[in-house]
């Protein structure tokens, strides 16, 4: 017997491995007419993988300190061998994190992926997007640019708007009246551990739905595209006749994955700089204000909504209306159907919102 | 039978791409976490000959590790490597005396280097010094 054979004979002993890879790999079958659209949580998976990795490797020499932080970025930058492989990587992958994580969920609205019995499937995914947006701008202002402190002034003085709590949120958030070095300590901590621990933790959540209740049939291609389940008892949603996770579809997510990392060593190598204003290359001065300071793409459409609205909490209640009614879409819309083409109010709310979300972020870049 | 080799040979492929992607991969993060070297100062270092003080030590950084030049009473100046040779503690200048003292297990060295008393098995390394207009250069 070969040395290989042995220990899976050694393992299958003691802990069955052999019927966990059955019931897990080989076994768990998916529909028939499962997409593409299905690995990008895989995708998600491994960008989550890489950037706990690259950031593990930054904190070797990151400094969390007003007066040292631009420093040891720069020197990150320039000084360590593959320093800035490595930062490159951490920043690229936290823009392309938020934007797989978008067409996730926009695959997820469009084939009703998010209908009964999923509708914990889509909230836990809902705050995960959230959990992920703030541990981007927590992000934001480690280096200490001045694009890191305008932007972070900017993003935490909305919250000022707030009736009666507002200006004692916009302290607690800074640690003091204006962004200074208590901010930096705070939004490192919630940055490096705290947002850290319960991505993973709602991502295990997510997962363990995914696992429990069984993955949802693409409605294309089908007679019947409505849905079958009661909402009397728990039932799983089992694939007779599908095709097994191992090896068929994990080679799709394998050819996800290597696409998604063509595209983003692409972006490293041949425009490192894409996601960089040249206020990221200057050190923060608080007394100086630099021109024309924008938050981050995925955030554009948020500030030109606050700019379009004359009052500013107006802004603010418009955007917490509209994300409050995402993270309760499920409930809201409760219809059986799941094929977008048979449900056309969908359909149009669904391409005139992309539509309207693409078109602020375009006017909030040029305004 | 060709299907079965090509399927090795693109097998073969993917395979070798993945262990070059991975090897790539392990260079990059096992460079990126090795000690910086000092080859920008060629591992000299500098300074006014003035902050020494007469009959005392100036201590400094030196290729990543502690070196320190004594003024002795002569006048002459002497570099030498601060580490203790015993366990790699850093010696004391001890000025009333005019030797070394090793706090961690109470060796002694002279102003030279050579041990006096106590565990270290070796004298401490000597440092090439230089003296130009003023300015010490160990190194």
């Amino acid at each position: 017997m070969s040395p290989l054979k042995s220990i899976y004979h050694w393992l299958d002993a003691r802990i069955g491995v052999g019927e966990l890879v059955e019931k897990r790999l080989t076994g768990y079958l998916l529909p028939r007419s499962i997409n593409a659209w299905y690995s990008l949580g895989s995708v998600l998976l491994v960008i989550f993988a890489l950037q706990v990795i690259t950031g593990i490797l930054l904190l070797v020499y990151y400094v969390p300190d007003a007066e040292k932080a631009f420093k040891s970025v720069s020197s990150i930058m320039n000084d360590v061998p593959f320093g800035w492989l490595i930062r490159m990587c951490h920043a690229v992958g936290s823009n392309m994190m938020v934007a797989v994580l978008m067409l996730h969920m926009l695959s997820v609205l469009f084939m009703g992926s998010y209908k009964s019995p999923r509708e914990l499937n889509w909230v836990t995914g809902f705050i995960l997007f959230n959990l992920v947006l703030g541990i981007s701008l927590t992000g934001y202002l480690l280096p200490w640019s001045q694009l890191s402190f305008w932007a972070t002034t900017v993003a935490t003085n909305s919250a000022g708007a707030i009736p009666v709590i507002g200006k004692y949120l916009v302290e607690f958030l800074r640690g003091g009246k204006l962004v200074g070095p208590p901010t930096l300590g705070r939004f490192f901590s919630v940055h490096v551990a705290l947002l850290p621990l319960l991505i993973g933790a709602f991502i295990g959540g997510h997962l363990f739905l995914l696992e429990r209740i069984g993955v949802s049939t693409p409605p294309f291609g089908l007679k019947e595209t409505k849905n079958t389940w009661q909402g009397d008892r728990f039932r799983y949603d089992a694939h007779p006749g599908g095709i097994p996770f191992f090896p068929n579809y994990m080679l799709q997510d394998l050819t996800s994955i290597l696409i998604y990392l063509a595209i983003f060593f692409c972006v490293v190598f041949f425009t490192p700089y894409i996601f960089f204003p040249p206020t990221a290359f200057v050190p923060a001065d608080p007394y100086k204000t630099p021109a024309h300071i924008k938050p981050e793409w995925y955030f554009l459409a948020n500030y030109q909504t606050l700019k379009v609205f004359p009052n500013e909490l107006l802004g603010l209640l418009v955007q917490g209306v509209v994300m409050t009614f995402l993270a309760l879409f499920p409930f809201i819309d409760r219809g059986r159907e799941r094929h977008p083409f048979k449900r056309p109010l969908f359909l149009a709310c669904f391409i005139s919102g992309i539509i309207l979300y693409i078109a602020m972020a375009i006017w909030g870049h040029y305004s | 039978m060709q299907n079965a080799s090509r399927r090795k040979f693109l097998g073969l492929c993917l395979g070798g791409l993945g262990m070059a992607g991975a090897v790539a991969g392990a260079y990059s993060v096992l460079s990126y976490l090795a000690p910086l070297s000092d080859e920008g100062t060629g591992g000299k270092i500098s300074f006014s000959v003035t902050e020494i003080p007469p009959n005392g030590a100036k201590f400094f950084d030196f290729r990543g590790t502690t070196g320190v030049v004594i003024r002795k009473q002569s006048g002459e100046l002497v570099a030498l490597s601060a580490i203790c040779t015993h366990l790699g503690c850093i010696v004391q200048w001890e000025q009333d005396k005019q030797d070394f003292l090793c706090p961690c297990h109470g060796g002694r060295y002279n102003s030279d280097g050579s041990v006096i008393s106590g565990p270290p098995p070796r004298p401490l390394e000597k440092l090439a010094i230089n003296i130009t207009n003023g300015i010490v250069t160990v190194g």
